[in-house]
């Protein structure tokens, strides 16, 4: 409702019951003026956000719809890499940066997130493991220290069950896991954790697809070995089917 | 047999390997384990969520969010 007369402000009610002229002295709590009618809904000339381009605007929109919702994702697969958070924060983060920078480059249509994890691992090999020690020798302890300190709240909702497949906990599997040589390691991350296909997997490892394939057989073959260990070293009877 | 637990196998392959499934009991066997075996690391690897220090650096990237929040806090 809009006062008239010369004066130009708009006088806005805050609730709706009807409105009458006693109601100004009366319950003033029900409205307030404002004396420049909609300035705060529009741009202001000047102000930060008319510097940004109309371009500029769409493309942050766009990514923050296509790249930023994967943050997650890509978060947990630098860990998996760096086996380090504050690492995997800065790997994150500079993966974000370039990935913004060259957003123009990223082919519309096609998978954003494969996109975001092929760069991100480009960027681990470039920073990080120039300097590791020895590349692909597994520490034990590291994993188990590593998973220690950043283990959540999450309840382990691993019962007594009978299948001693639901007995195994997050940490076990997670230590197989990383007992693997990291070809096997990766391959298996990419499809059975992140949901990629086998093209998109074959592109981020630089492999041709075939390999992917196979990498997966032997290293799904190498988990379960792995995993009947624990099983065994819990008494569990794997011989028995499932 | 990794394709086939990912459903990555051709239309020609499926038919090939599905024939094959019906009279070999240890392919069979083999084909249930890959598949449990994938089962347990969706299940079991936990994801963790990312700290809210680097979902804020990274909103602020694209600050966009930054200003329209703000817009809808005028707004209501």
């Amino acid at each position: 409702m809009t006062a008239h007369g010369d004066a130009c402000f708009k006088l806005i009610i805050l609730d709706s019951k009807p409105f009458t002229w006693e109601t100004m002295i009366f319950e003033p709590g029900r409205f307030q003026f404002m004396d420049k009618p909609d300035q705060t809904r529009h741009v202001k000339p000047g102000t930060k956000k008319e510097t940004l381009t109309r371009e500029e605007r769409q493309k942050q929109l766009e990514f923050q719809k296509e790249a930023v919702v994967h943050l997650n994702s890509l978060y947990n697969y630098a860990l998996h890499l760096t086996m380090n958070p504050d690492d995997a924060e800065d790997l994150v983060q500079e993966t974000y940066l370039k990935a913004y920078r060259f957003f123009n480059s990223f082919e519309r249509g096609t998978n954003c997130k494969a996109w975001l994890f092929k760069i991100l691992k480009n960027n681990y090999i470039n920073r990080f493991r120039k300097n590791s020690k020895e590349p692909g020798k597994v520490d034990y302890d590291l994993i188990k220290d590593f998973y220690h300190s950043i283990k959540d709240v999450q309840n382990d909702t691993s019962e007594a069950d009978s299948d001693y497949f639901h007995s195994l906990l997050h940490e076990e599997v997670y230590q197989a896991l990383h007992s693997l040589p990291e070809e096997f390691r990766e391959v298996i991350q990419l499809c059975d954790i992140e949901g990629f296909t086998y093209e998109e997997i074959a592109n981020m490892v630089e492999s041709p697809i075939g390999t992917v394939r196979s990498r997966l057989y032997r290293g799904r073959k190498l988990l379960r070995e792995q995993l009947e260990g624990y099983a065994k070293k819990y008494g569990f009877n794997t011989d028995t089917d499932q | 047999m990794s394709a086939a637990v990912d459903c990555e196998l051709s239309l020609r392959e499926e038919q090939v390997f599905l024939l094959h499934l019906s009279e070999c009991q240890e392919c069979k066997d083999e084909l249930e384990e890959a598949k449990n075996t994938k089962m347990i690391i969706k299940e079991k690897i936990v994801q963790f969520k990312a700290p809210q220090t680097l979902i804020n650096s990274i909103m602020e990237l694209t600050s966009v969010t930054r200003l329209e929040q703000e817009d809808s806090v005028l707004f209501e």
